[in-house]
């Protein structure tokens, strides 16, 4: 058996070595219900699951799919469940560590047919990865990010309080990915320290992709 | 009677006007600088001294007075003694350094009280290595988290965290330049 991700664990999965920490329970009971398709409807559903992940509507589908009446809607459910657990810890790898030959072992022990593996294969190894990682990665927990900075300089000439205040001042707005906007001054002071650090941040990032120990290798 | 008692009670009462109308220290009162500085002095007299010395604070306070504007200022103050509101040489002493060690202080509180949106108060930051993600397969390139403390005067701070990639940080560090190159432009023409 290839070497090891992850434990093995499960009645039927006790080889299954890339699905970390064991099969997951979705995954196996659906390899039971896949039995019950045939190449076509097993096509259908899992072109279905993999819009779904792309991040397409696929209602009409799904209820088509429901209607044919080729399995229970709850047997259904499993299958659904298990496809997408699988591919989701599959395309979870990084490429290089997954090995091909590995996924279909693995596959193997869960007693799927060869038919099925194939398809599966095609998802996680074909020309659909591309798409399916740039959505993974759009997805990924983050902070927003900035999507629009403005900025004016204003140079109050006189206020209530002093008669000659002539002192610039900076006004900045910034739109978040999140959609919500901030609106902040920034006293001239406090902009060079800002400015400082911006710096500093980009040098530290700079010398961080430089130092080759902390480029993370499979 | 230009002892150093005098000296240091005069000097004791700019800085708690000061403190009192400037630095935002409500704790600071009339009654407060009475006791501590001016004990043997009537409460009517006391209040005559401190409306004055209040006054002149202000008045150089509000015109930002430099160096040669406050000599002139003082110098037609004290001119006016004998008179009512006239100050002492001694006073106008204690003013003189009193404004020198206070005037950026003070023109940076008084900037402040017209500036009504939130100000940047502060910033923190850090720089990450992403390596590993519950989807997809992680980049492996350097973010870098920022928290920017913004708030206005006299209320609590609010928090906005940011993350940036390099391309993020270079492109804001190039609205900073030019930035500055606008103030910069202003401050060299005036």
């Amino acid at each position: 058996m290839a070497s090891g991700y992850g434990k093995a664990g499960g009645a039927v999965g006790d080889n299954v070595t890339f699905l970390c920490g064991g099969v997951l329970p979705e995954v196996e009971i659906m390899s039971k219900y896949l039995k019950e398709l045939d190449k076509e409807q097993f096509r259908s559903i899992l072109k279905a699951v993999v819009n779904t992940i792309e991040g397409k509507d696929c209602c009409e589908a799904m209820n088509a799919i429901v209607e044919s009446g080729i399995v229970t809607e709850e047997k259904l459910s499993h299958i659904i469940a298990g496809m997408f657990g699988l591919l989701k810890e599959a395309l979870r790898l990084p490429k290089s560590s997954l090995k091909h030959e590995v996924f279909q072992e693995d596959l193997r022990a869960l007693r799927i047919s060869e038919e099925c593996i194939t398809d599966f294969s095609s998802v996680v190894f074909g020309n659909r990865r591309m798409v399916l990682e740039t959505v993974g990665t759009q997805q990924v927990t983050q902070l927003p990010s900035i999507k629009d900075f403005t900025w004016r300089v204003d140079v109050a000439i006189s206020t209530s309080s002093i008669s000659r205040a002539l002192q610039p001042s900076i006004l900045t707005q910034i739109q978040l990915s999140d959609d919500t906007r901030h609106c902040f001054e920034i006293p001239v002071s406090k902009f060079q320290e800002l400015r400082y650090n911006v710096a500093l941040i980009l040098k530290e990032m700079n010398d961080l992709e430089k130092k080759n120990i902390l480029k993370i290798q499979d | 009677m230009a002892d150093a008692d005098t000296v240091k009670s005069l000097n004791g009462l700019l800085n708690g006007i000061a403190q009192k109308i400037y630095y935002n220290k409500s704790e600071i009162t009339e009654d407060l600088l009475k006791n501590e500085l001016y004990p043997d002095l009537s409460p009517e007299e006391f209040h005559a001294l401190h409306e004055k010395m209040k006054s002149l604070v202000k008045s150089i306070a509000s015109a930002d007075m430099d160096q040669a504007q406050l000599e002139a200022f003082l110098t037609a103050q004290t001119r006016k003694q004998g008179g009512s509101g006239g100050v002492s040489a001694e006073q106008a002493a204690a003013l003189s350094r009193f404004w020198k060690s206070h005037r950026a202080r003070i023109r940076e509180s008084l900037v402040g009280q017209s500036r009504w949106e939130p100000g940047l108060r502060g910033l923190s930051w850090r720089v990450d290595v992403q390596t590993a993600s519950s989807r997809g397969e992680p980049s492996g390139n350097a973010v870098a988290l920022v928290e920017l403390e913004l708030g206005r005067q006299g209320e609590d701070s609010d928090f906005v965290c940011l993350e940036f990639d390099e391309v993020k940080v270079n492109q804001v560090l190039k609205k900073m330049a030019e930035i500055q190159e606008s103030i910069d432009s202003i401050v060299n023409k005036s």
